[in-house]
């Protein structure tokens, strides 16, 4: 099984080595709750039965003059954990933002990019900031995930993370891979018909508004999106991801499970999509 | 009057786990220079439990079973939303009942500067929304 999205602000080693870690947790990603060792990561992730996990970074420099986890501070927790499949992340509005994204997935060995719209405040289609970006990661091959839905950081603008904003990126780059997490809620119907539409779309199961994991993923994978729908037209297009330490990787876990999808689907949104998108290097 | 508490952790590894903390109650007491008091030994945390009961693997699995049929997941409990304060969701409803049904502390008497147990007491920390690393106190009352 591979979690397409989880966070490493809860990991104590790592945050041990910046001081200014846990007051960026705390005022830019929002949470507050203390940390806890790479032990406690790792038993989540077997307590999920996770054999690999997308690490997701953040760089807000432009927007909030911080950083909630470096490209290097990725690259040390994957050397510390092999099960951790490290994203980049770069601020697209600061200068050089492409270049800098080139140099860390070669230096580290990123396997993929991080961006947030909402927290980075940025405009997914703007040509001038956001696009040399997507030209970087199209041709370094890797998967994007775009934080589109919802953001429960207190100073994300979710108005920015609308998933129909990423339509022109979509049109220009169809090549890029990119992943809508959450099933894009609230604007489910506008990431649902994106991914339908385009093979290059990627949905991951995170939703998190209301009840448990279970609850919220039923509701919207019955009410708005259909189990056939999913089986029939986006078998390969969607991904399990967890938004962890948001929700514990195990509930979220189940939640797929009790969708009740055919065991093959099930098979290919816990891992085989995942893997694809991701490449070589993973189980 | 001596009174020294002591802060002790330990990580789980699942999501339910009974741990047994024996042992290191049994050490701290004998390490205190207290012939006469109590010891507490007290969880911090909602979602784990302190009890005792006899030392055998079955027994464990009987209270895992019990507190899992009495506070079942997938039932219609209020707490299942986003907990602004911590900004994560509050999903463990049931984590936060069994607490509530097996309680967070155990105290027993200090003689002779050892700690009474019966025969078949056995100290346990129970893990209820594992893997976490918990906390819990141990404080040595007395003369």
């Amino acid at each position: 099984m591979i979690d397409f999205h989880t966070y490493p602000a809860q990991i104590a080693e790592l945050i041990d080595t910046d001081p200014d870690l846990p007051q960026a947790i705390a005022d830019v990603f929002g949470l507050y709750i203390g940390a806890q060792p790479l032990a406690t990561y790792v038993g989540h992730l077997d307590e999920a039965g996770i054999d690999q996990a997308v690490v997701l970074p953040l760089d807000c420099t432009t927007a909030h003059h911080a950083t909630v986890f470096n490209n290097q501070q990725i690259a040390w927790l994957m050397e510390r954990c092999e099960r951790v499949i490290g994203f980049a992340s770069v601020d697209p509005s600061s200068p050089g933002a492409a270049e800098r994204l080139v140099k860390d997935v070669g230096e580290y060995g990123l396997h993929g990019l991080a961006l947030d719209p909402a927290l980075q405040r940025f405009d997914l289609a703007d040509r001038d900031v956001a696009y040399p970006v997507y030209q970087a990661a199209s041709e370094l091959a890797i998967p994007v995930m775009v934080r589109c839905g919802i953001n429960w950081a207190p100073k994300g603008l979710a108005s920015l993370g609308r998933p129909l904003l990423l339509e022109p990126v979509i049109h220009d780059f169809p090549d890029l891979r990119l992943v809508i997490p959450q099933l894009g809620w609230p604007w489910v119907d506008d990431a649902l018909m994106l991914a339908i539409k385009h093979r290059n779309v990627y949905l991951d199961t995170s939703v998190l508004f209301s009840g448990t994991p279970t609850e919220s993923l039923r509701q919207v994978v019955e009410t708005r999106i259909g189990h056939e729908t999913i089986d029939r037209s986006l078998p390969r297009q969607v991904v399990f991801g967890s938004s962890y330490p948001r929700v514990d990787p195990k509930r979220a876990a189940w939640a797929v499970s009790e969708l009740g999808f055919r065991p093959k689907l099930t098979q290919r949104i816990f891992h085989d999509n995942a893997a694809d998108l991701l490449g070589k290097g993973c189980n | 009057m001596r009174s020294v508490v002591h802060h002790l952790s330990v990580q789980t590894h699942h999501d339910t786990e009974v741990i047994d903390i024996t042992e290191r109650v049994k050490e701290i007491v004998d390490a205190e220079d207290v012939t006469d008091g109590l010891v507490l030994v007290m969880t911090l945390h909602t979602t784990t439990a302190i009890t005792v009961n006899e030392g055998l693997e079955d027994l464990e699995d009987d209270i895992v079973e019990m507190v899992t049929r009495l506070a079942p997941e997938g039932r219609d409990y209020r707490h299942a939303r986003f907990l602004h304060s911590d900004g994560q969701m509050a999903v463990n409803a049931p984590s936060h009942l069994k607490g509530a049904l097996l309680g967070m502390q155990f105290m027993a008497p200090i003689e002779h500067g050892r700690i009474v147990l019966g025969a078949r007491h056995t100290i346990y920390l129970v893990e209820l929304d594992g893997p976490l690393e918990r906390n819990f106190v141990v404080q040595v009352l007395g003369v």
